[in-house]
């Protein structure tokens, strides 16, 4: 029960963080509504994926298995390789606009984290043949 | 490799979260092994084949690839 929980603290951790970062930032930029509906996505995902896990423990099932853990060590290792470029991608535009460094660390960060939610999707609906 | 899970548990009466209990595994897998959509381990082949009471062989069905020469 204890890893379906997890996701769901950390996704509503996120979700008051976000919150309380709009609150202090009033009035909210237009520029800052993306983040923060990226955010709102990655919370979702979040949720969905303790979600699937409380289901599972409900149903006598392991919260993961031989599928799971595939779908995870294929989606983290893909997200990784994209990662480098997205990395990459912030450094350029670093250089070309007048963004602080922190917003840029966190445009990656945020990147990354979406990377993964696309690329576990992305194996998790299509299935693992290789593995 | 194509597998014959769905039939011989259909045979057998058995759902896929029978089946899923037997093996160890969530149900998810096994409607993706049914859809073809995932390769089992060893393991997980084993366990299926013995809870429909057969051969690995005769469940999971290996085609050569064309153009890969066998050995």
């Amino acid at each position: 029960m204890k890893k379906a929980v997890i996701p769901i603290v950390i996704s509503l951790l996120l979700l008051g963080s976000a919150v309380i970062w709009v609150i202090q930032e009033q009035p909210v930029r237009a520029a800052e509504v993306l983040p923060f509906i990226v955010l709102l996505i990655l919370v979702v995902f979040g949720l969905y994926f303790g979600y699937r896990r409380i289901i599972s423990h409900k149903r006598g099932e392991p919260a993961e298995d031989e599928l799971s853990k595939g779908v995870m060590r294929k989606a983290s290792s893909l997200s990784y390789y994209i990662s480098i470029y997205l990395w990459l991608a912030v450094m350029y535009f670093s250089d070309k606009t007048d963004l602080e460094t922190h917003t840029c660390i966190g445009m990656g960060i945020l990147g990354m984290a979406v990377v993964f939610a696309g690329c576990w999707l992305y194996y998790n609906f299509r299935g693992i043949m290789d593995a | 490799m194509h597998n014959r899970i769905r039939e011989l548990r259909a045979k057998q009466g058995l759902t896929q979260d029978d089946l899923a209990r037997s093996t160890g595994v969530r149900r998810e897998t096994i409607v993706f092994l049914e859809q073809g959509k995932y390769n089992p381990s060893l393991k997980l082949a084993y366990d299926v084949s013995k809870v429909f009471g057969m051969k690995i062989e005769e469940i999971f069905i290996f085609e050569e690839e064309p153009g890969k020469a066998a050995g």
